[in-house]
């Protein structure tokens, strides 16, 4: 048996490697498979093919993989298509380690198919379309020299670089023929149900909300630079950096440890209302990412409605109503990977009354402290507010002192019995939390309601939207000022509200999170809407402004010049091809001509040399005093004329040369009676 | 030099009928056509655009195939070099040239079009302006004239899921010899050479001096080794005089036969004289309509399995018995 080449079988597993990361990047194949399958393809690229001596152990362990993701499919623990997505990644697995022979091959690259069309169903990330064409790439590269690796006689080397020049060719117009048909075929589904969103490989959930704060916990999430929230918001502000506050929740009652809530779940509904709208709010169209982790809906301070809610989970999109908790918290009723959800905020500086939406209870809270509370937190607050008694200005007042007298670090001394005291009195340093906390009792100690708020700060501008990052996670204070409501106080220092992540890690996750927008817009939601757009701006081109016609050139648009272009092309590749057509009609019949020549002079025993023309022919037989070169002479400047001169043999003159010669054949052919005849060569030759 | 006979109408007929190039679908073509069917209604069925883009892809492969796999057969020059001698029921060594102005071609098979001759010759890769010489071993089921229409070249370039083909007119005829296989009956009793009690028939001394050493043959007779020679070159030699004697055998096809009785004869005759042509002798060869005269060496081999080739088929035109010689 012939040895395959190695770098074909090595571009084979690759491909089927790319096959399976463009399911793996979903995030939702179980990690046993994942680590089956990894383990196989290192040991296939190390050219191991352990399942060659032990087919039958392989298919044994096969068979019992798939009795297992049957049980886990039945119990309703995994989703069918990832289930099937998990075992054509176990079959991969399992013929990249068998012998290399072409069934194993074809068996490959077909899971290797499966598995991208798997992957299609399960993820929408934009690392699956890279996964697809590498997928393609190595794939069509491994099988472009299986195909001439077979035909190549043994012992013969492939020709490797001759086959990557044409087929490298070949996969570019195969990937602009594949955007020019997903951008040209008509989308006929209305209705995408195509995953939106999925986990994404290794997802944790970073910044979710949870029923408690509590204080001490280590404050790694400040480093986190992923991205967990999305916003588009009308009108827009049009900074580049957003300084504003997206709450998720607050809490009221605060026992020394933790903050929580009095309040637990209320009423259900498709759309919150937390206040009475004005004509002027804040439109958020926000999604939030896999990495969020939480269910809690979030929004601009401060908000007034929150619903019309949609849960992208892997089976598709489903509408979700949304549930109102205590604190102002509202959360989604469907467990999803990701949503949307549209949200209207008061504007900034707007007077925001919502003591009446609160119930007694949670009203009562606003002035309750720990029952162990320090006393020395009172005699600060006392001492600093000094009399002070109007609440915003007493909650300045303190806000300057902790910002001066107190440093900001996510470091933490461990699990305390009173973090407060252990901060305002003992290291004097701590987080959003602590600042935040600190803020809230003191003011209760003097008899201003106020309380903890939770969620994000920040937001960074992004193909005219907003992100916000997992690092973005924050922590103020509600302080409440009769007749204006509830107004945001920050005790944190400026400087330490938003991420503290490295700069560098969060431009390469801005400039991904770009493109993946890009490729969301482009890719994953184009729809039918968006041909007929592209159809009508190609038909109808949109009027410019008054203002950009002002300052735009009067040349044509660059669609026009790219149009033009092509059809000037076409015409000329068409001119080209009507052109040679009679030239060609022309040149054929010549080599009728001729080859009816050659057979009078082969039936006659004159036949042509190896490589020898008509005209060496003529010129041969004139050197010798021929008598058939006089027949010849003409015959031969009419056939020159006829197949490069553009001349063409007029009606009937080719059969009255060819007569001519065949009255002359006869006559030698008389003359020469008794000639032995000479032996025509196998030379025939056709193209 | 084109082909000199006009070929029958059937065939001529059949070739304006036959599209310029065939196409098939191999295994895996097929299995990709389900795969690409399956995802088509999965994108139309979900409308996931993930789907869509898949599916363009998968047929933006379908069609590059078929442009590369075109693009492979186009400008392509075929040219028959025919076979050294070919038996019937053996496989014997044919050669085709195959060159290209310009490209390069890539994973070609070759084989005789329309022509009861089995086997394929392949070629891996042809470089743009160079011709090489493609061998297949061939095999052909019947002894006698093979008339050859033309030469189908087949890829499956680049994907090996379709199977493109083109077929080079090219005619031509290609002389089948009759099987050489073992020889059942002895080739009776030589016309000439010694006979009865004054020698043996396997003691073949020759007359004259001494002209030289020649290595012992097989089957050679071993009272002609020079003992002394042999014991000095470590192998067996013989002697050779001025005058080594042959003996002339005159092989004889029986008149009538036909059918299997016929090829079985002529196997019989031809493995004879390849026997005994092989020992030296001079053979001739009596046919119904032809006679040969007894000679010896390969010359007069493949002149008795030609005329033995030829039998039956005395009614071929002279065009085609040229070719085929």
């Amino acid at each position: 048996m012939k040895r395959p080449l190695r770098l074909r079988l090595v571009l084979r597993d690759l491909g089927a490697g790319a096959a399976f990361g463009a399911m793996a990047v979903s995030g939702q194949l179980p990690l046993w498979v994942l680590g089956v399958f990894l383990l196989s393809l290192v040991l296939a690229l190390s050219d191991v093919r352990i399942v060659a001596r032990h087919a039958r152990l392989s298919a044994v362990l096969l068979l019992i993989a798939a009795v297992l993701l049957g049980l886990r499919l039945t119990s309703g623990a995994m989703n069918a298509v990832v289930a099937a997505c998990a075992f054509a990644g176990l079959i991969s697995a399992q013929r990249m380690l068998s012998t290399p022979d072409s069934s194993a091959d074809g068996q490959t690259h077909l899971t290797g198919l499966l598995m991208v069309a798997g992957g299609a169903a399960l993820s929408g990330d934009m690392t699956y379309a890279l996964c697809l064409i590498a997928f393609g790439v190595l794939a069509s590269l491994s099988l472009a020299l299986g195909v001439v690796e077979a035909a190549v006689p043994d012992g013969e080397p492939v020709p490797v670089r001759s086959v990557l020049l044409p087929l490298s060719g070949g996969l570019s117009f195969a990937v602009a023929g594949a955007m020019a048909f997903f951008i040209l075929f008509p989308r006929l589904n209305w209705a995408m149900v195509g995953p939106r969103s999925a986990p994404g490989f290794g997802a944790v959930s970073s910044a979710g909300f949870s029923d408690t704060v509590r204080l001490g916990g280590a404050g790694t999430i400040k480093s986190n630079p992923r991205v967990v929230l999305r916003a588009t918001l009308t009108p827009d502000p049009g900074r580049e950096e957003l300084d504003a506050y997206w709450v998720g929740r607050t809490y009221d009652t605060f026992d020394g440890q933790e903050w929580t809530n009095v309040v637990g779940a209320q009423r259900t509904e498709r759309q919150i209302t937390l206040r009475p709208a004005s004509d002027t709010l804040l439109h958020q169209r926000v999604e939030l990412l896999p990495a969020y982790g939480g269910r809690t809906l979030v929004a601009l301070e401060s908000p007034s409605r929150l619903g019309n809610a949609l849960a992208l989970t892997p089976t598709g999109t489903r509408a979700s109503t949304v549930q109102l908790h205590g604190g102002g918290e509202v959360r989604f009723t469907i467990t999803a990977p990701a949503y949307t959800y549209e949200a209207y905020s008061l504007p900034p500086n707007a007077k925001a009354d919502a003591s009446s939406g609160l119930r007694a209870e949670e009203r009562d809270q606003l002035l309750a402290l720990p029952e162990h509370l320090d006393p020395r937190v009172a005699q600060l607050a006392a001492s600093v507010l000094d009399g002070e008694k109007e609440p915003l200005a007493a909650a300045r007042k303190l806000v300057s002192h902790l910002q001066r007298d107190y440093a900001y670090t996510l470091e933490q001394g461990g699990s305390l019995e009173d973090p407060l005291a252990d901060f305002l009195f003992a290291r004097k340093a701590g987080h959003c939390e602590h600042f935040a906390t600190a803020l809230t009792v003191l003011l209760r100690t003097q008899g201003i309601s106020a309380r903890l708020a939770t969620g994000f700060f920040g937001g960074a501008r992004m193909d005219g939207g907003y992100l916000v990052r997992a690092g973005d996670a924050h922590a103020w204070t509600h302080v409440f000022v009769p007749g204006r409501g509830f107004v945001t106080v920050d005790a944190t220092p400026p400087s330490h509200r938003t991420s503290q992540g490295f700069e560098l890690i969060e431009k390469l996750l801005a400039l991904y999170e770009a493109v993946e927008g890009r490729w969301r817009q482009s890719v994953v939601d184009y729809s039918f809407r968006d041909q007929f757009e592209l159809a009508s701006k190609l038909v109808r081109p949109p009027r410019r402004t008054a203002e950009g016609a002002a300052t735009s050139s009067r040349l044509p648009p660059m669609r026009a010049w790219v149009t033009a272009a092509v059809v000037a092309f076409l015409v000329w590749r068409l001119g080209r091809i009507v052109a040679r057509w009679p030239r060609r009609a022309l040149r054929l019949e010549a080599t009728r001509f001729l080859d009816r020549v050659d057979a009078l002079l082969a039936r006659a025993h004159v036949p042509r040399r190896e490589d020898e023309s008509l005209e060496d022919l003529t010129t041969r037989l004139a050197r010798d005093g021929h008598p058939l070169a006089l027949a010849l002479t003409p015959l031969t400047r009419r056939y020159l004329e006829a197949r490069f001169g553009g001349r063409a043999l007029r009606e009937g003159e080719a059969e009255h040369l060819l007569r001519t010669l065949r009255r002359a054949l006869d006559a030698e052919a008389a003359r020469h009676a008794h000639k032995p005849d000479e032996q025509a060569g196998p030379t025939a030759r056709a193209s | 030099m084109k082909a000199l006979a006009r070929p029958p109408f059937r065939a001529r007929l059949r070739a304006l009928l036959r599209p310029p190039r065939t196409l098939s679908v191999t295994k895996t073509g097929r299995t990709y056509l389900v795969v690409t069917f399956g995802v088509g209604l999965g994108a139309l069925n979900t409308g996931n655009n993930l789907l869509y883009l898949l599916l363009g892809l998968l047929l933006s492969m379908v069609v590059v195939s078929g442009v590369l796999s075109e693009r492979c057969l186009r400008d392509l020059t075929v040219r028959r070099m025919g076979a050294d001698a070919a038996f019937a029921r053996e496989p014997f060594a044919y050669r085709w040239a195959v060159s290209r102005k310009a490209g390069h071609g890539f994973a070609l098979t070759l084989a005789e079009d329309l022509s009861p001759l089995v086997g394929t010759g392949r070629l891996g890769y042809l470089p743009a302006g160079k011709e090489l010489v493609v061998r297949a071993d061939l095999a052909a089921p019947h002894r006698g004239p093979v008339r050859l229409t033309g030469v189908r070249v087949t890829t499956t370039w680049p994907l090996g899921l379709f199977a493109k083909t083109r077929v080079f007119s090219l005619e031509g005829t290609l002389l089948v010899y009759p099987r050489r296989g073992y020889a059942c009956r002895e080739p009776g009793q030589a016309e000439t050479g010694p006979r009865g009690e004054s020698g043996s028939p396997r003691h073949q001394d020759g007359t004259g001096d001494v002209a030289g050493l020649k290595e012992l043959a097989p089957g050679e007779d071993a009272r002609r080794i020079h003992w002394k020679k042999s014991a000095a070159a470590g192998r067996l030699l013989k002697v050779e005089r001025e005058r080594e004697e042959r003996r002339i055998w005159k092989l004889a096809l029986p008149p009538g036969l036909t059918g299997d009785a016929l090829e079985h004869q002529c196997e019989e005759v031809a493995a004879q004289a390849h026997q005994l042509l092989g020992a030296g002798h001079e053979v001739g060869l009596q046919l119904p309509d032809h006679v040969l005269r007894p000679s010896a060496g390969a010359g007069q081999e493949r002149r008795i399995l030609q005329a033995l080739a030829w039998v039956g088929f005395e009614d071929v035109d002279a065009i085609t018995k040229q070719e085929a010689a």
